[in-house]
């Protein structure tokens, strides 16, 4: 997105300069990248789309079809159906940059099905599923540091 | 300088370094077990991460998850504290793999005083004095009298093979030596299958007396002089003070510069401690332990040095701040572990304690972790706390001590403080005429009222 000055006499929009923040942008990863040189500004922003919905209400993550969900206690470390991290690492959902997450809100999993994977030290570890059932809540974002005894996601 | 370090331990000493830390300006990381989530120190970090269940094996033994929490922090440097990983060369060389940096020693001299045999074979030839003994096995009963000629009577024969008390005989006169010998060889071929035997002089009443090292790691090294630690029940220490009540300025500077002396030949990098036992004016070298020790204030007391800081500084890169010349000694510190233990029985006692007071005041230390309300857990070591008192002179130090000890409450729990209460009052301890067997032979002719 870019936006003219107001000054009279304004320069022809610059292309140029506007592809480059653009490129900036997806290098770094940044969300927006503002600059303003001469009176003029731009301003480039990328909107995140489609974001797992890692909700704190139970409605919008339990889907209609199913019997009604255990209201979720404040703490999820205290919910039956947690998992918690067996081990220090990076979280991740997907078995690699790019592919489809192991599991999503709403997937039904059998026990030992793998859930995510927690890297240390260059070392994938798959998590598997301890109970068969329901992925109500994912407690982690994909890249996240996670301790022993986090809780990852709640199974019911 | 380090930017960030991860702290691989519990407890004080996991506090004394986050102190450190904090006061170089460097981020700290926390580590700790699920026992230990309600930690001072992990409660004062910048960062903290559980890294497994309580058992030590599990957590504050568990490389790959410390690796891992190195990993996810981005610290750049782990301080091992005392006990647990800081003697572990493997540890410190798969930090170095991932470039994470050691705040200890090099691997190779962790190794070689690790292994005790190694140990004293490098102490004796870089000059240290120490316990005159057979140099291998002891040979037939004419070579063994030969020695025994040489290095005097009492001796002890020990096993090769054994350890951990057994397989070791005194010998107290040459009429004895004959016999002792054949049933000793018998004895350690049953027990250990190896009936290799080496001689010793056998120490009767010695005290033991450490010598504080700090080394550049590129041949600086200066010696911090020395602390008493005799007073041991069970091999461990519970009260410990500097300077030795037995050492006169000569004997320290000679023993002193003889160990730093060694330090500079081998290039030591960071602190270390040699440990002697000392008999009518004579040192034997017992050993050595590369690392930061539990009684290390008792020399930060009298030098007004950081040990802490010092071996984060050297471990950087950074030179010695002082040189041997311009160290200063000044007055004289005790330190008493408090352990919760029963004082009579030492039962661990682990529990909540309910109201804690420390003592303050000029010349009043307490290096502890423990609070109102904390609960100490039973996975780990008994230590409360350490109470470190320093005063002008000895005589002020232990009025002082008498003080801070009255003062000092700790309810909920059993501690070892009613012990050091009697030891104050005790007039061998007052005149600092004690040896390492003395607390025991205290303890046994029932010292403390039960």
């Amino acid at each position: 997105m870019a936006r003219k000055s107001d000054s009279p006499g304004t320069p022809a929009i610059d292309h140029e300069a506007i592809r480059e923040l653009a490129k900036l942008l997806d290098e770094t990863g940044l969300t927006e990248i503002a600059v303003e040189r001469d009176g003029v500004s731009i301003r480039v922003a990328r909107h995140s789309g489609g974001a797992v919905a890692r909700g704190r209400s139970v409605e919008a993550a339990a889907p209609p079809t199913t019997v009604a969900a255990t209201p979720l206690p404040v703490d999820p470390a205290q919910h039956p159906g947690v998992v918690a991290s067996p081990m220090v690492g990076t979280a991740y959902l997907a078995p690699e940059p790019g592919a489809r997450p192991f599991v999503e809100v709403g997937t039904l999993v059998k026990t030992g099905e793998p859930l995510m994977i927690i890297e240390a030290m260059k070392t994938m570890n798959q998590i598997p599923a301890p109970r068969a059932g329901t992925v109500i809540q994912i407690l982690v974002d994909d890249g996240q540091p996670v301790e022993y005894g986090q809780p990852l996601m709640i199974i019911e | 300088m380090f930017d960030k370090i991860l702290i691989a331990n519990r407890g004080e000493i996991a506090l004394r370094v986050l102190r450190a830390c904090k006061e170089l300006g460097i981020a700290t990381v926390a580590v700790h077990s699920t026992a230990d989530e309600d930690a001072m120190h992990v409660r004062l970090a910048d960062e903290s991460v559980c890294i497994g269940p309580p058992a030590a094996k599990d957590s504050y033994l568990n490389i790959p998850a410390l690796l891992a929490a190195c990993e996810i922090t981005g610290a750049d440097a782990v301080h091992p504290g005392y006990g647990f990983l800081s003697e572990n060369a493997r540890f410190a060389e798969i930090l170095a793999e991932h470039n994470v940096h050691f705040i200890g020693p090099r691997p190779e001299h962790i190794r070689l005083m690790g292994d005790k045999i190694a140990a004293k074979r490098a102490a004796q030839e870089l000059g240290i004095p120490v316990v005159p003994g057979s140099d291998g096995d002891v040979g037939s009963e004419a070579q063994a009298q030969r020695l025994a000629q040489e290095i005097g009577y009492p001796l002890m024969l020990k096993a090769a093979a054994g350890g951990g008390g057994r397989g070791m005989r005194v010998v107290s006169e040459p009429t004895q030596l004959g016999s002792a010998l054949a049933s000793a060889r018998a004895e350690a071929k049953a027990a250990f299958g190896d009936d290799t035997l080496y001689l010793e002089k056998y120490l009767t009443r010695p005290r033991h007396i450490e010598i504080q090292v700090l080394g550049d790691g590129n041949g600086a090294a200066i010696h911090l002089g020395e602390r008493d630690c005799s007073l041991q029940r069970r091999h461990q220490k519970i009260w410990e003070e500097g300077p030795s009540p037995a050492l006169n300025s000569n004997t320290r500077d000679e023993i002193g510069e003889t160990v730093a002396k060694a330090m500079r030949a081998i290039k030591y990098l960071g602190v270390g401690t040699v440990e002697f036992l000392y008999e009518n004016g004579e040192f034997y070298f017992i050993e050595m332990n590369t690392r930061i020790q539990v009684e290390h204030p008792v020399t930060e007391m009298i030098t007004d040095i950081d040990l802490i800081l010092e071996q984060v500084r050297v471990a950087a890169g950074g030179a010695l701040q002082m040189t041997q010349d311009g160290l200063k000694f000044y007055g004289h510190a005790i330190e008493c572990r408090i352990n919760a233990e029963n004082p009579v029985s030492f039962r661990p006692s682990p529990g909540k304690i309910v109201h804690y007071h420390p003592p303050g005041g000029l010349g009043v230390r307490v290096d502890s972790a423990v609070y109102n309300g904390y609960t100490i857990p039973p996975y780990y070591d008994s230590l409360v706390g350490k109470l470190i008192v320093r005063g002008k002179t000895r005589s002020e130090c232990l009025m002082r001590l008498r003080r801070a000890l009255d003062e000092f409450v700790v309810d909920g729990v059993e501690t070892t403080l009613p012990l050091f209460r009697a030891l104050v009052q005790e007039k061998e301890v007052i005149d600092g005429q004690y040896h390492i067997h003395w607390l025991e032979e205290f303890l046994a002719r029932g010292g403390l009222p039960g």
